[in-house]
């Protein structure tokens, strides 16, 4: 009965009373009540997270009912900190939040698809060839077929396919390519692993297995911080965010915490009560500026001025005038202030030179090991000179000795360095310092000022007379510093300022005129933030962001306020030190997850490559190339040196053992082999005989040529070509060979001067890729673009692990449900294709010998290669010695048709050669022992009998957790043990209390664990202090990974002093020259006008997913917008929302207006990735329609990233290399006429 | 009403099997007694022109349609909920309908995929009719938009909408589409995308334009987005389930 007759509608019915009738007992009908409970109600919660791109790593429950993902809430179980700090929770966002309708969403991917024209060609094959490798063969072969496949890329027409027929059109490509170019044609990119790290393993592992190259992101990105490595000899490694609420003093810079740390920001707010100062620095006003007791707006680009004027002060007053004890102190102890350089005569100036070393000392010093690489200081009680503990060459070939106690590395008595020559010099000389700051901007947009670009010191020095003889002037980098910043220690310098007015590099007054900020409140800040560091034994800290990184010369940026930490003892200390938020790539369990994500177990080394030279190399960048190094290098150098093209120093880099190659040798490495072994020789001897006599060349010295093309990639967990393709039209045109908008001509067409090195080829190739591969869960702007589309497992439907540097905790991603339609987890979908792989492969190739080069690597002792001076073997300075002066060449056994086998098993290498990383090693047997037993092995006939499974996703967790000293406490102190040897001293006691400490998948799925303290990082992670990076090295006297073992403020590499940036300097912004050849070249009747271009991270996407998110759309405007400001909206009429055009030679972007009083004059800002396929219309330039943030961009390196074989400038993969900026990049702006939707397209 | 399954295997992604089935889907449109005169010839017509295409067009086509962007998704609480997270619970009470009809879903689809809702109509026979009546409204904005992007998938969605005999007028959804179409017009786009600029001073301390008036912070009618949405409908037999 309904109830509407059930009830009665006139009367009540008396109830029973009780409670001396205060109480009555009715009958009330309750049912309603069941709507709002069925709400809520849930059959399961699963944890999981969010995460390629963000990196935030908040723990979430998925609510599941029926078998269906209904919603997510904030996980509030993170394990306790401890009393007065706050906890991590909540973690989470409004991006988060709305994530659970993503899976049902209309934009979700459910099929496999392919392009249409490819897969009627593939059809056709197949009736043709009934082996697949044949087909794909009789496609790729013929430039018509691949031709109507390549041009339609972009341009929609996709297809459902199945899962047999997309794996059998992949493997038979990558066969195809791997035997007829050789395996190295094949790459892959994925990003950051730390946020789902078996999804990335799943493709490295298959790459690796078959001899493809794994592309780097962090250093593509521009995230990576080369002075990172260049000053500690360490990727990155930073304070998480619950230790900013230790810290008495924050200065934010460039990073917009709230917005893109939204989970961390608490911490900043709550310190904040707790009464410390905050001074946020940013040129715009951003949602970070609120945090600020003082804002300070510098014109962007030129934070470094604005660093050195903050160092001026520092050193003026805490060093020079009245030395703070724990400051000097510190700066002996951990940092090359005491550390002795030569200064050379060159011509009538004395300039910086190199580090003195034990070598060039008479008898060096006593050091027989590596005497070359141990640097020099001076015993203050007597003056004599020692070799002190700790420099890289106690790391090599000794042990014991390799620890930044205080002691003399020959004798072992403790020894306290002199930091100044002040007292007992034997002369004081002039030395030439040399200043960018006159460079003048093409576009006078940057300040410059009237001083000479060398400027002469005076500095105290040492005479020292030297093995072969001849006598040498020595300096301490602390009296060098002192100069470098315009600070006078009492010389009577005329360079050095006698005021902070003083127009003299680098006081308060000097950067006001370039930077636009208050002398006096650089001083305030300065003085407030060292003052603040002595009284509390360096609890000030810098967070740091991408708009300082980001720019040509990023590392002057970052030099600059490192530097400021470092004078005020803030490194390494809790609340303290650098804190850069880019890209927090930090996993957490590197060393478990190494030798599945690059199948360690089966083979070593793995192909790593530089994303950055990659891109620039195969998407012909250079062939456009503007920038000449003669432009940018010092004053002091040899000009003649550095007249090449970018490429060139690329290549040759290349060829001297410093930055990877891919492809790598001109040749099929497979076949170099078989050749080799025809010839009776071995492989190596092989290849360096032939690259000597000129018959075999690197790939790089010919990008253009068919053979050398990148023939076959995958993309996944990326966005790579709608969010980080710098230079994007230039991978449409040269790697797809479609549709593009680019308006410049290259060096050919514009008759300029061409590469030295590199061979020119008058047609420039178009479609060098014959596949790409793209996984996602979505429709991206990269799916657009590819011949497959496979359809991933979300978030929510996989098992993954997930760390990040912003918290101490691992936790999972697990299924909360199946993948919908047909998507496949990121592992399954790669084991498919080894499967396939596996099969079609017989007949084509069996166990094959391929030749491997690798790149001389940071942390191995081979990264001492190169101690002096820059030798290319090819011109005859130095023979090619293979991992000496060249790229070592190993041989590495492939067994094709047992792919699979090996995907799906732990391979023996383990137990032979042990587990390690970061230069120490340990025995593993156990932990494999005990995978067999937790995983089960497999009982077979077959290559993988008796070894354990890693069948599943959490099957390849286990082992990473099982590895890794960070999830297993005895790998742990096994690892503490190792790196003990080399120190000579003991370290277990940091992980001993967790010894019997192990994290299974299963327990993080019930709760986050905070992981165990390991040499792998730099921090502790422990129950007293936060994690802070470089704890270690300050507490237990661990070197930094650099060549004097300290935290470095001089740089003495050949190139790094060709550059003048032995030390930090101001450098502008450079010309880029890319509006000059189309403003007003094709006008539409409005005004133009030129903006700098800024492209910040972002609001409304997860980095580069969810911009096509309506709720998240609806937060912003709907489609892609600039940024710009009132003043310059005005010049060139425009008003807010307009259509805007955004264009340079680069390409063009079709776009909405926000004006807004928040951006500074002369600045255009578009957040990163916003998609191409919402809301885009034609571009009036190009006809074509309207790119994407990186449309109107192009890779710009830096040689000075290219070092190698030079202790912490040696490669290694997303630690050092290129890096892909673009703030420096100006765009005409005008107002559309006409907005063309292209519909009939 | 077995011809549900016509359609059902129509609305669906395009294979082989069409073609191998192609005289069997014609004489079920030819005999079924309940198919009006004017649906059967729309339905056959749609045959014939889609069957003498090449099957690799007709899929990229309906890839093309159906699998980018959302206006015309296949999925009906699409067209409903949209991306609120009320769309879960819907589809979970969608199931349960199934359930309670004796089918349990075999393929990897979700709920409301109408291709999957049809094949359950066939099943409901009388009842049938009415079922499709729940669904009206989406099927009419579907219609009126495939109509709009001249589409012959309309005819067959027209069908379904006849079939059910449904007594939605077209006429003012196909207005109201028409004017949705702007939406790839700068103008109509304004709508979604204003964002007034802030001012903080103006004569009136309390109004719109003030920085302290109270209705500041509020959407104007121009920046609304509840209305974006197609049709909040709640559908008559869920509505039911959930005061059960």
């Amino acid at each position: 009965m309904s109830h509407f007759l059930d009830r009665l509608q006139f009367f009540k019915r008396k109830g029973e009373a009780f409670s001396n009738d205060h109480g009555a007992k009715v009958h009330e009908n309750r049912s309603w009540e069941d709507g709002y409970r069925r709400r809520w109600q849930h059959d399961k919660i699963v944890r999981s997270t969010h995460g390629v791109n963000c990196t935030g790593s908040c723990s979430w429950k998925i609510y599941v009912k029926d078998g269906l993902v209904t919603w997510e809430t904030q996980q509030t179980d993170y394990p306790r900190t401890r009393p007065d700090l706050p906890n991590h929770e909540p973690r989470g966002c409004p991006r988060g939040a709305s994530y659970s309708w993503y899976i049902y969403s209309a934009n979700r991917l459910k099929y496999p698809k392919v392009r249409k024209a490819l897969v009627k060609l593939w059809r056709e094959a197949k009736l043709q060839h009934s082996d697949p490798v044949k087909a794909w063969e009789s496609i790729a072969s013929n430039p018509e077929k691949s031709k109507s496949y390549k041009e339609r890329r972009g341009l929609g027409g996709f297809i459902r396919s199945d899962w047999t027929e997309v794996n059998e059109i992949i493997a038979a490509a990558n066969v195809y390519t791997a035997k007829t170019y050789g395996p190295d044609r094949i790459s892959g990119f994925s990003p950051i692993p730390a946020m789902s790290m078996i999804s990335y393993a799943a493709g490295a592992r298959y790459l690796s297995l078959i001899g493809g190259n794994c592309l780097s992101f962090y250093d593509w990105y521009c995230d990576l911080p080369p002075a990172s490595p260049q000053i500690w000899g360490e990727q990155t490694d930073v304070p998480e965010s619950a230790d900013w609420y230790n810290s008495n003093y924050i200065i934010v810079w460039g990073s917009n915490v709230p917005q893109t740390r939204t989970p961390d920001a608490h911490f900043l707010s709550e310190v904040r009560y707790k009464g410390t100062k905050t001074c946020v620095i940013t040129s715009d006003y951003s949602e970070a500026s609120k945090f600020g007791d003082t804002w300070l707006a510098p014109k962007q680009g030129t934070d470094a001025a604005l660093a050195m004027a903050f160092g001026h002060v520092i050193l003026k007053e805490f060093h020079v005038d009245q030395p703070s004890a724990y400051f000097t102190d510190y700066v002996r102890r951990t940092t090359d202030f005491p550390m002795l350089v030569m200064l050379e005569q060159q011509g009538d100036k004395l300039v910086q030179g190199r580090f003195l070393r034990a070598s060039d000392l008479d008898g060096k010093l006593g050091q027989d090991n590596n005497p070359e690489w141990k640097t020099i200081g001076v015993n203050e009680a007597d003056g004599t000179l020692v070799s002190p503990t700790g420099s890289v060459g106690y790391r090599w070939g000794e042990q014991g000795k390799w620890n930044i106690k205080p002691l003399d590395g020959k004798t072992g008595s403790e020894v306290k360095l002199q930091l100044s020559l002040k007292e007992g010099h034997d002369e004081i000389v002039e030395v030439a310092f040399t200043y960018f700051g006159g460079q003048k901007h093409e576009l006078d947009y940057f300040q410059h000022t009237a001083h000479d670009e060398i400027l002469l010191h005076k500095i105290p020095v040492k005479k020292v007379k030297l093995a072969d003889g001849t006598e040498a002037r020595v300096a301490t980098v602390f009296d060098l510093t002192l100069a470098n910043y315009g600070v006078d220690n009492g010389y009577n310098d005329p360079n050095c300022a006698k005021s902070y007015a003083d127009d003299l590099p680098y006081t308060p007054g000097w950067q006001q005129k370039i930077t636009g900020v208050d002398a006096n409140e650089v001083a305030r800040i300065a003085r407030e933030f060292a003052r603040n560091a002595d009284k509390t034994q360096g609890r000030s800290m810098v967070i740091v962001g991408a708009a300082l990184n980001h720019w040509y010369h990023m590392d002057m940026n970052y030099r600059g306020l490192i530097n400021m930490l470092m004078m005020c003892g803030c490194v390494g200390q809790s609340g303290g030190g650098w804190a850069h938020y880019v890209g927090q790539e930090k996993l957490r369990p590197q060393t478990g997850w190494q030798p599945i994500a690059f199948a360690l177990d089966w083979s070593r080394p793995p192909r790593h490559m530089n994303g950055t030279s990659f891109f620039y190399n195969h998407a012909d960048q250079w062939r456009y190339e503007k920038l000449s190094m003669s432009e940018v290098v010092s004053p002091l150098a040899n000009k003649e040196k550095w007249s090449a093209s970018i490429i060139d120093y690329n290549t040759r880099a290349e060829r001297m053992g410093w930055l990877p190659s891919a492809p790598q040798l001109g040749m099929n490495p497979l076949k170099l082999v078989k050749d080799a072994e025809a010839a009776g020789m071995d492989p190596k001897d092989y290849a360096v005989k032939k690259l000597k006599d000129g018959s075999l060349k690197f790939a790089c010295e010919d990008p253009d040529n068919p053979q050398n093309y990148p023939r076959n990639m995958f993309i996944w967990r990326s966005n790579l070509l709608g969010s980080s393709g710098k230079g994007h039209e230039y991978m449409l045109r040269h790697l797809l060979g479609t549709k593009h908008g680019l308006l410049g001509k290259d060096l050919g067409e514009s008759g300029s001067i061409k590469p030295q090195d590199v061979k020119w080829h008058d047609q420039a190739p178009e479609g060098k890729v014959d596949l790409l591969v793209t996984l996602d869960f979505r429709m991206s702007t990269t799916c657009l673009y590819s011949d497959i589309v496979l359809p991933t497992a979300t978030w929510y439907e996989k098992d993954d692990l997930n760390t990040s540097d912003m918290h101490p905790f691992i936790h999972p991603l697990t299924q909360a449900v199946d993948p919908v339609w047909e998507a496949r987890s990121d592992w399954e979908i790669f084991k498919g294709i080894a499967r396939t792989f596996s099969d079609l492969v017989k007949g084509h190739l069996g166990v094959e010998k391929d030749l491997v080069t690798l790149p001389i690597q940071h942390d191995t002792p081979a990264e001492i290669a190169q101690p002096f001076g820059v030798k290319q073997w090819w011109r005859g300075e130095c023979d090619l010695i293979p991992g000496k002066t060249a790229p070592a060449m190993l041989v590495v056994e492939r067994d094709y048709p047992n792919t699979f086998n090996r995907f799906t098993s732990l391979g023996p290498l383990l137990e032979k050669l042990g587990n390690g990383g970061k230069g120490i090693s340990w025995d593993t047997k156990k932990e494999v022992h005990f995978l067999g037993e937790l995983n089960r092995t497999y009982s077979e006939d077959s290559i993988r009998n008796g070894r354990p499974r890693i069948n599943s996703a959490i099957d390849a967790a286990e082992c990473v957790l099982s590895l890794a000293p960070e999830t297993n406490g005895q790998v742990a102190v096994k690892a503490w043990e190792a790196l003990g040897k080399a120190t000579g001293l003991d370290h277990t006691h940091l992980a001993k209390p967790k010894e019997e400490e192990k994290i299974r998948f299963r327990d993080i799925v019930a709760q986050p664990r905070k992981i165990i303290s390991s040499p792998t990082w730099s921090g502790l992670e422990d129950e007293h202090v936060s994690y802070n990076a470089g704890y270690t090295n300050v507490h237990e006297c661990i070197p930094w990974r650099t060549v004097t073992g300290r935290q470095q403020f001089y740089q003495d590499h050949e190139w790094m002093r060709d550059f003048g940036e032995t030390m930090c300097v101001y450098k502008p912004p450079i010309n880029l020259k890319t509006t000059s050849p189309v403003m007003n070249s094709k006008p539409n009747g409005n005004k133009e006008i030129l903006l700098n271009w800024i492209t910040p991270h972002q609001k409304w996407g997860i980095h580069s997913t969810y911009s096509d998110n309506l709720l998240m759309l609806t937060l912003s405007r709907g489609g892609p917008i600039v940024w710009m400001s009132e003043d310059d909206a005005k010049t060139a009429g425009i008003i807010d929302n307009d259509w805007i055009e955004v264009f340079n030679v680069n390409g063009s972007i079709a776009c909405r207006a926000v004006v807004s009083q928040r951006v500074p004059e002369g600045m255009a800002m578009m957040y990163h990735a916003q998609e191409r396929i919402v809301n885009v219309p034609g571009a009036e330039m190009t006809g074509t329609r309207g790119g994407m943030h990186n449309s109107v961009t192009r890779a710009v390196m830096k040689p000075t990233h290219m070092i190698g074989g030079y202790a912490q400038q040696s490669y290694g993969f997303n630690y050092y290399g290129t890096v892909g900026c673009n703030r420096d990049e100006f765009v005409v702006v005008r107002k559309m006429n006409r907005v063309d939707w292209l519909d009939t397209e | 009403m077995l011809i549900c399954r016509v359609f059902s295997r129509l609305l669906d992604y395009p294979t082989g099997q069409l073609h191998e089935y192609a005289d069997e889907l014609r004489s079920l449109v030819t005999t079924e007694a309940a198919v009006p005169e004017p649906v059967r010839q729309n339905v056959l017509s749609f045959l014939d022109g889609r069957l003498s295409q090449d099957l690799l067009d007709w899929q990229s086509d309906y890839d093309g349609l159906f699998e980018r962007g959302r206006s015309v998704s296949l999925h009906l609480f699409e067209h409903v909920h949209g991306e609120s997270r009320d769309r879960g619970q819907a589809m979970v009470d969608l199931l349960a309908q199934y359930r309670q009809a004796g089918l349990e879903l075999a393929a990897n689809e979700l709920p409301d995929y109408l291709p999957l809702y049809l094949e359950f109509v066939a099943t409901q026979g009388d009842q049938a009719k009415a079922w499709l009546q729940d669904v009206a409204h989406v099927l009419a904005l579907l219609t009126a938009r495939l109509q709009e992007r001249d589409s012959d998938y309309a005819l067959l969605v027209d069908g379904l909408l006849q079939l059910a005999g449904s007594q939605v007028d077209l006429a003012p959804l196909r207005e109201e589409v028409a004017q949705e179409a702007r939406d790839d017009t700068p103008e109509a786009l304004d709508k979604i995308w204003e964002e007034e600029m802030v001012s903080f001073a103006t004569g009136d301390p309390m109004g719109q334009n003030s920085s302290c008036g109270t209705a500041r912070y509020r959407p104007t009618p121009e920046q609304r987005q509840d209305d974006v949405m197609a049709v909040q409908w709640v559908e008559p037999s869920l509505a039911e389930a959930n005061r059960r």
